[in-house]
């Protein structure tokens, strides 16, 4: 019992965190036609922006978590001005875009070994040490604080995406780009929004992943391949999809490493990803959307 | 050219000037040296076949060939100029100045409510304020849509997805519509109706250019009819002349 309910839990902890992060590589890659591959980059950053916010300013839970959602955003405008506007309208942008953002991201993974060493930092338990007994499953402060903020942000986000004037933009941008020029949506202006939105969206992945693991250099690399992968099942540009696969992969992992080891989780969670896609190309979200595409 | 010059009235107003205008994509020459001037409160109807530019030049108005020269003025500003690359980059701005352009072939956003598509049509910051009051102006102009408003467009008809198109399209607060075949792909009844319902359309200061392969559904209900002939306007008739084509060799 204790068992189905450890797994359990380590796997909503997963999903949220994952979920943020392909939520965000999904908005990026539907709306600006950019994948993202500094989003590694900007993870790491977050996350040393949170540190030195941790270490120079306060410990304060509330004001580390902004840090690090701060630097994201500005990690994520960054990456749009670089990698975004001087080539989106180029002929060739989606493997343009891919290359330049690559280089971002090992360009920036170096910067921060040379800045901050290879030495791995911790950020302060932001969430305080405590922890509650439900029915013989211990479930402590980060993993409820984890699971609590990470749904709390993506909600207001897609609340606000769904109801103001910029969220029409974005998702009017991430279903047809052509016409959205049309309608008299700046194209360039939008990348802006949608690249810091979604930067800030890593760094809140960043912090909350922080509690589990240590802040390095090369630490988002790992989230990274795992947000892509979530991402390209739960179908690119859906949502729904995304959230529904960071269920499953990270339901997937919970098990793995509890039944078989954690050195078998890439390859049941790509075989996983290759059955689903085998059986339904357009990912999760194929199953999900009855509208018509085009 | 001449084309263009016939039909003025001397108290209109110059909504659109083009002059000298050359556009296409990649090293294809679609439009060539076309000169048009469109002014306010008349419907103009261009005529001509598949491929010899009359949705290019809906395009290089708006920004979107691949490159493009010569003047555009909409509303006494310059929004055209030499582009060599960047298409739609600048799109929003001429928006801005008054550019309703309804593209063939619907372009729509097939996940949006027909409600925030008709909103997304009136994105531009003034529009936006009084979207309420435009959006049940359209409605009165495509009744079939008031029940359709929550649902998603990408599940409609042809048909409705036009309505749709061309209600995002009169959304805007724009004093120039450009509308590309509206008629295209529906059946000959529906395509009927859709024309009937841009007659219908109050232009006041504004102006509307509709392209059409089907002449007679313009006939006799549009000031002037321009054909379009291998990416050059071709011979003009209006109503002052009694639609009596006069041919420009």
């Amino acid at each position: 019992m204790t068992d189905i309910g450890f797994i359990a839990t380590n796997a909503i902890v997963l999903a949220c965190i994952y979920g943020t992060l392909a939520i965000g590589l999904s908005i990026t890659w539907s709306s600006v036609g950019l994948i993202n591959l500094a989003y590694g980059f900007i993870f790491a950053l977050s996350g040393y922006g949170a540190w030195l916010a941790a270490q120079y300013v306060s410990t304060n839970g509330v004001l580390v978590l902004c840090a690090g959602v701060l630097t994201g955003a500005v990690g994520g405008v960054l990456v749009c001005a670089l990698a975004f506007i001087p080539i989106h309208d180029k002929p060739n942008f989606t493997v343009r875009g891919l290359i330049a953002t690559l280089a971002i991201s090992l360009i920036g993974t170096q910067t921060l070994l040379w800045a901050f060493g290879p030495r791995s930092k911790n950020l302060p338990e932001i969430f305080g040490f405590w922890k509650i007994n439900l029915g013989g499953v211990v479930l402590t402060s980060d993993k409820i604080g984890n699971v609590a903020v990470s749904i709390m942000v993506v909600t207001a986000v897609l609340l606000w995406m769904r109801s103001s004037r910029r969220g029409l933009e974005i998702r009017a941008m991430m279903m047809n780009p052509h016409a959205a020029a049309i309608v008299g949506i700046g194209v360039r202006k939008t990348g802006f929004y949608v690249m810091s939105i979604t930067g800030g969206l890593a760094g809140l992945a960043a912090v909350l992943l922080s509690q589990t693991y240590y802040i390095s250099p090369f630490g988002g690399l790992a989230p990274m391949i795992k947000g892509v992968s979530i991402a390209l099942c739960g179908g690119l540009g859906s949502v729904r999809g995304a959230v529904i696969a960071a269920m499953v992969l990270g339901l997937n992992e919970a098990l793995t490493s509890r039944l078989l080891g954690g050195q078998y989780v890439l390859i049941t969670q790509f075989a996983l990803i290759i059955v689903i896609l085998l059986i339904r190309p357009r990912g999760i979200a194929g199953i999900l959307d009855r509208a018509r595409e085009a | 050219m001449t084309a263009a010059s016939a039909a003025p009235r001397p108290e209109k107003r110059e909504i659109l000037k083009v002059q000298g205008l050359s556009a296409g994509y990649g090293p294809m020459r679609v439009i060539h040296d076309l000169d048009l001037t469109v002014y306010s409160g008349e419907r103009v109807g261009l005529v001509g076949l598949n491929g010899h530019g009359k949705s290019t030049l809906f395009y290089a108005i708006a920004g979107l060939t691949g490159w493009q020269r010569g003047s555009i003025r909409l509303n006494g500003a310059e929004v055209g100029g030499t582009r060599s690359q960047g298409p739609g980059r600048y799109t929003h701005l001429v928006v801005r100045r008054g550019l309703a352009l309804i593209p063939q072939g619907d372009e729509i956003f097939h996940g949006l409510t027909v409600e925030e598509h008709l909103d997304s049509g009136a994105f531009t910051p003034r529009a936006w304020k009084e979207r309420k009051p435009r959006k049940d102006r359209v409605l009165a102009i495509f009744p079939p849509l008031v029940k359709l408003l929550k649902t998603p467009v990408g599940r409609l008809s042809g048909g409705e997805r036009r309505m749709v198109s061309i209600g995002r399209g009169l959304m805007a607060d724009a004093s120039l519509f450009l509308v590309d075949e509206p008629s295209l792909g529906l059946a000959p009844k529906i395509g009927k109706s859709v024309m009937e319902a841009l007659m219908s359309v109050e232009l006041g200061d504004s102006a509307m250019v509709i392209a059409e392969q089907n002449v007679a559904l313009l006939e006799g209900r549009v000031e002037r009819i321009i054909g379009m002939h291998v990416g050059k306007l071709k011979g003009e008739a209006s109503v002052a002349m009694g639609f009596q084509t006069r041919r420009e060799i």
